[in-house]
C-alpha cells in the first residue's frame, strides 16, 4: 500500500493540532519530556527495523521512576544480524514479542504531548517517522531535543567555542559523554538502559546549563541548537 | 532494566503494580534500612521515586525555612550539612555521601530543615515523597526503629554485617534510654495560665520562663487543662496573620491537648508524637496533668545527635550541668559509626564536642573568677591539638598569656592564671577527662606561662635538645587554640615557623624518633604483632600504626612551615604543595584512617563491655578484608620510614 495516501489517524491529527499552537517560552520545568531510545536490526533505513523501544518520562525536570516504558518488537524479517548480537536480545525473545502494529499505539500514547529527548535523536526519529507514516498515515510533531548536540554545546561553552557545531564524532557517544561527566552508568545497548542514561545526561546538561541562565525551552535550543522545532518536521 | 524484561514482553509501566526500574530497586537493596524490605515493597517504593540532579554548590535545604517534601537518597555525589553561627561563619556539621539520606529527621518530627544542606559535588538523588516515607516509618516497625536509633535485631544484624562495624556489640535493650525512661521521668513541670489570658501576657510569661509551650486551663477549674499554645502557634496564628495580641489566648490555642500516661516509655511517646504529627504532649498521672514533654527532650536524652548534644553543652549555666554530658559522647560516636562515618570525620566530631566542653567550662570559670587581667589562650596539645581524639584521651593542655607590663601586674597575673588553671583542670577531671600522667596541664606552673616564656621553650627545643627530651616535647608542636585569644597561639605558631628553617639537627632527631618504633615484630598468621609480654600476639595499633604516620606528617609539616596540626590535613597540605609524592600521601591518609577506624571501633566495644579502652587489637577478631587492608597499611608505613632514612641519612 502507498502509505502517503493513507489517511492520517485521529491520534496523529490531534498531535499535530496540539503542537501547531505550541508555546516555547515557558520555564523548562513546566514541560513534560519523554526520553527514548530504540534498538535496531541494522542502521540502513531501508532494511533496518526497530526491535525494542525504551522510554523514560521527565516531569518538573525530575525523572519519574513510576513512568517508564519498554517493549520488544517482533521484526518482519527474523535474522541473526550483527545488531541483535550487540543488543544481546535472543531470537526467542523477539519471536514472542508483539508486532509493531500493537506496540506503536501504546508507545504513542506514552509519548503524548511530551517533548522528545534522545541521544542522536535524528536516527531514532527517522525510524519512528517511517513506521508512523506507514501505520498511522503521518508523523508526530513533538519537538525533539538532541542530547548529543546539547553536550557539544555545553562542552563548547566550557572550552570557549560557543557556536561551533562540527560533524558527529565518536567523542560524543552516549557512554563516553556520560563517563566524561561522571554520571552513573547503565547497561549499554538496552533500550531502557540507554533511555535512562540519556535522561541522566539530559538532567545534567540542562541543570549545568541553567546556572548559565537557561530558563526556557527557547534558551535551550539557542544554547545547543539542540534539535528540531515543532512544525519543522 | 533487565528485571523488567523478565516479567512481560511489552508494557507501559505506569500503573500502581508496575515494575520499578532496576536502578532504584538495586540501589535501595544496598542501603539501610531499605534493604530489609521485601522485593515487592521495594518495587512499590521505586515507583514513587523520582531522580533529581543538583549541580555542585546547589542549596537543597535551609535551616528553619525548607519544608521537607521528600526524603533524599544520594545516588552519586555528596553534600555538606552546616549551620551559620552568630558571627555569620559557617560551622560544618557533617558530610554525607553516596547511600546516605537527607531529611529523615525533619520528616519524622514534622519540622522544617534543621541543617543547611549544600552539594559539594555534582549530585544525583532519588527523591521519596514524604507521605510514602512516613507510611513506612509508621507501619514498618523495623524501619522506624532504624530512624529512631533503636535496635531491632534484624536491622542491627543486617547493618553490622554489611557495614564492617560488627564488633560494636549490641547493648542490652534494658540499658537503652528509649526503653527504660518513662514520660514521667522526663516531663518538665507544668506551666499553665487561664484560657482567658491575653495572647501577649502568655507570650511574655513563656519568654520569662524560657519555655516553648504553655498549658491553658478553664478559669472555672485550674485542673481542667483545655488547650495548649506553642511558639509555632504564636508565629503562625498571631504574627503571621497580624492578629490583635490583646485577644484572649483561647482564640489561637490548640485543643484538645494530647497526653500520654506518665509510666509510658519514651519510645511509645515518640511513636505517638509521630503518629499525631505534634511535638508537645502533656503527661498525665492519676487523671491529672503533671507536665509537658517535647520530642526535643527525648532526642537529647537519647543522646543520638551530635548537634543536640552540642546545644546541650552550650545551654549549661552551671558546672555541675556539664559534668554528666561528656559521658554521652560514646553513645553519639556509636551512632556515627553505625551510620558508616569515617574515622576522620568521627574524630573531628569528638573534637568538636570536647572543644565545646572546654569552652563552656572556661567561660563559666571566667564568670566565676572575674575577668582575666591580661588576654590569654588555652592551648590544646597532642591529640587534642591535632583534633584526633578518640574516647576520653588524657588532658594535654597549657595556658599562654600576654606578657604583663609591670612587676605588680606580673605577680597578680601569675596568681590569677595559676588559680584559673588549677580550677579548670579540676572541673575537666570531674567531666571525666583523665589527668595527664606527665603533668602536661595548665595546673602545672611550667605550662602556664606568658608568651615570652613559651617562645623560649620552643626556641630551646629547636636549638639543642637531646632525643629523649624531644620525644617528650613532640606533643607541644601540635598545639592549637582551644579558648580565649587566638592571636597568642597564632603568634606562637609564627615564631615556631620563623625559627625552624635550617635546624637540621632538630629534624634529624625527629626523624630518628619516628624510626624508633621499628622494633622487630613477629608475624603471627601473616600479621605483625607484639612478640612478648602481656599483649603477646596482639597489635598495638596506636604505637605501631598511628604514631609513625603522625610523626611523619608532623616532621614534614614543620619542615615546610605548614600551620596545620591535624595529620590528614598535614598530609593533604604536603601533597597539595608538592612537597611529597601524591600517591604516597594518599596511601598514608588511607592507612591512617583505616587504623583510626579500627581503634575507635575497638575502644567503643570495650567501653560498652565496661572495660577501660586500650589500643590492643587481636588480629583473629578482624575480618579477612580488614586484615588485608591492615597489611597494606603496614607496607605504607615501611615506605614512609624508608623515605625518612633516605632523606636524613639514617641507617
Amino acid at each position: 500500500m502507498l502509505h502517503w495516501l493513507r489517511p492520517k489517524s485521529p491520534l496523529i491529527k490531534a498531535n499535530r493540532n496540539y503542537f501547531s499552537g505550541f508555546d516555547r517560552k515557558k520555564p523548562l520545568k513546566d514541560y513534560s519530556f519523554v526520553v527514548f531510545d530504540t534498538e535496531l536490526t541494522g542502521l540502513g533505513s531501508r532494511r533496518g527495523e526497530i526491535i525494542s523501544i525504551g522510554a523514560v518520562r521527565i516531569e518538573n525536570l525530575q525523572i519519574d521512576l513510576g513512568a517508564t516504558y519498554h517493549s520488544y518488537v517482533r521484526p518482519r524479517r527474523m535474522k541473526h544480524t550483527t545488531a541483535t548480537l550487540i543488543h544481546r536480545i535472543t531470537p526467542e525473545e523477539l519471536k514472542n514479542a508483539p508486532e509493531m502494529e500493537e506496540v506503536l499505539p501504546a508507545f504513542l500514547e506514552f509519548l503524548g504531548n511530551s517533548l522528545i529527548v534522545g541521544h542522536c535523536i535524528d536516527i531514532d526519529m527517522k525510524f519512528l517517522d517511517k513506521i508512523c507514516r506507514k501505520l498511522c498515515g503521518g508523523t508526530v510533531a513533538n519537538p525533539t531535543i538532541d542530547t548529543m548536540r546539547l553536550a557539544r554545546g555545553y562542552q563548547g561553552k566550557l572550552s570557549g567555542w560557543y557556536h561551533d557545531h562540527g560533524s558527529v564524532d565518536s567523542g560524543y557517544n552516549l557512554r563516553t559523554v556520560s563517563q566524561k561527566f561522571h554520571l552513573p552508568v547503565f547497561t549499554e545497548h538496552d533500550a531502557l538502559g540507554d533511555a535512562m542514561q540519556t535522561a541522566y545526561l539530559f538532567l545534567y546538561l540542562v541543570k549545568k546549563f541553567r546556572s548559565g541562565g537557561l530558563e526556557t525551552l527557547l534558551d535551550l535550543y539557542q544554547a545547543g541548537k539542540a534539535g528540531k522545532w515543532a512544525g519543522e518536521v | 532494566m533487565v528485571g523488567k524484561k523478565g516479567t512481560s514482553e511489552h508494557e507501559v509501566v505506569t500503573g500502581p503494580h508496575a515494575v520499578a526500574p532496576e536502578v532504584i530497586v538495586s540501589f535501595l537493596k544496598t542501603i539501610m534500612p531499605f534493604k530489609i524490605l521485601s522485593d515487592a515493597e521495594l518495587n512499590n517504593l521505586g515507583n514513587h521515586c523520582r531522580i533529581d540532579f543538583f549541580p555542585k554548590g546547589a542549596r537543597l535545604m535551609t535551616v528553619d525555612e525548607t519544608v521537607i517534601t521528600h526524603l533524599y537518597l544520594i545516588q552519586r555525589g555528596g553534600v555538606k550539612a552546616f549551620l551559620i553561627d552568630a558571627k555569620g561563619e559557617e560551622v560544618l556539621k557533617d558530610y554525607r555521601g553516596e547511600g546516605a539520606y537527607i531529611g529523615a529527621l525533619g520528616i519524622i518530627r514534622g519540622t522544617r530543615a534543621n541543617l543547611n544542606i549544600e552539594t559539594i559535588e555534582d549530585t544525583f538523588c532519588f527523591l521519596l515523597p514524604r507521605e510514602v516515607f512516613l507510611d513506612l516509618v509508621k507501619n514498618n516497625l523495623a524501619f522506624s526503629h532504624f530512624y529512631l536509633k533503636s535496635f531491632s535485631d534484624q536491622v542491627v544484624s543486617t547493618a553490622y554485617r554489611e557495614l564492617r562495624h560488627q564488633k560494636v556489640s549490641m547493648r542490652p535493650a534494658e540499658e537503652l534510654y528509649l526503653f527504660t525512661i518513662t514520660a514521667g521521668d522526663l516531663a518538665k513541670p507544668v506551666e499553665k495560665m487561664s484560657v482567658k489570658s491575653r495572647i501577649q501576657e502568655v507570650a511574655q510569661q513563656m519568654a520569662r520562663l524560657k519555655i516553648g509551650s504553655m498549658l491553658l486551663y478553664d478559669p472555672e477549674n485550674e485542673e481542667d487543662i483545655v488547650g495548649i499554645i506553642t511558639d509555632t502557634d504564636l508565629r503562625t496564628k498571631v504574627v503571621a496573620t497580624g492578629m490583635d495580641y490583646h485577644k484572649p489566648v483561647e482564640n489561637i490555642m490548640t485543643m484538645p491537648v494530647h497526653s500520654v500516661l506518665s509510666e509510658e516509655i519514651c519510645f511509645e511517646v515518640l511513636l505517638k508524637m509521630m503518629a499525631i504529627g505534634i511535638r508537645h504532649l502533656a503527661v498525665e498521672k492519676g487523671g491529672r496533668i503533671i507536665g509537658v514533654l517535647t520530642s526535643h527532650d527525648i532526642m537529647v536524652l537519647q543522646g543520638s545527635s551530635p548537634f543536640y548534644l552540642f546545644k546541650e553543652i552550650n545551654k549549661q549555666r552551671k558546672m555541675q550541668g556539664i559534668y554528666p554530658i561528656v559521658s554521652k559522647v560514646p553513645g553519639i560516636i556509636r551512632n556515627l559509626i553505625r551510620e558508616g562515618g569515617k574515622a576522620g570525620s568521627i574524630s573531628r566530631m569528638i573534637s568538636l564536642l570536647h572543644d565545646q566542653v572546654v569552652r563552656r567550662v572556661l567561660s563559666l570559670l571566667e564568670a566565676e573568677m572575674g575577668e582575666p587581667p591580661v588576654p590569654y589562650c588555652w592551648l590544646l596539645l597532642g591529640s587534642e591539638g591535632r583534633r584526633e581524639q578518640t574516647f576520653l584521651t588524657d588532658q594535654d593542655n597549657g595556658i599562654i598569656y600576654a606578657d604583663p607590663f609591670s612587676p605588680t601586674q606580673k605577680q597578680q597575673t601569675e596568681a590569677y592564671f595559676q588559680e584559673f588553671g588549677t580550677r579548670a583542670i579540676q572541673h575537666l577531671t570531674k567531666c571525666g577527662y583523665p589527668l595527664c600522667p606527665g603533668e602536661v596541664m595548665s595546673s602545672n606552673p611550667r605550662w602556664c606561662q606568658p608568651f615570652s616564656v613559651w617562645q623560649q621553650y620552643f626556641t630551646s627545643w629547636a636549638n639543642d635538645s637531646k632525643p629523649e627530651e624531644l620525644l617528650d616535647a613532640t606533643i607541644f608542636f601540635d598545639f592549637r587554640a582551644g579558648f580565649g585569644d587566638e592571636k597568642l597561639a597564632v603568634s606562637l605558631r609564627n615564631h615556631l615557623i620563623d625559627i625552624l628553617p635550617g635546624q637540621e639537627h632538630f629534624f634529624y632527631q625527629l626523624a630518628r624518633n619516628c624510626l624508633a618504633n621499628k622494633v622487630p615484630l613477629s608475624f603471627f598468621r601473616n600479621f605483625i604483632v607484639e612478640r612478648n609480654g602481656e599483649h603477646k600476639n596482639r597489635l598495638d595499633v596506636k604505637l605501631r600504626g598511628l604514631v609513625p604516620i603522625v610523626g611523619f606528617a608532623r616532621l614534614f609539616a614543620l619542615k615546610h612551615g605548614l600551620k596545620e596540626t591535624n595529620t590528614i590535613a598535614r598530609l593533604e597540605a604536603l601533597q597539595g604543595e608538592g612537597y611529597l609524592p601524591m600517591d604516597l600521601c594518599t596511601a598514608a591518609i588511607k592507612a591512617y584512617e583505616l587504623q583510626m577506624q579500627l581503634r575507635i571501633v575497638h575502644q567503643l566495644e570495650q567501653i560498652e563491655m565496661q572495660q577501660a579502652p586500650d589500643n590492643y587489637i587481636e588480629p583473629q577478631n578482624l575480618t579477612s578484608t580488614e586484615r588485608a587492608m591492615l597489611k597494606d597499611a603496614f607496607e605504607v608505613i615501611e615506605k614512609l620510614q624508608a623515605l625518612l632514612e633516605r632523606k636524613f641519612g639514617i641507617s
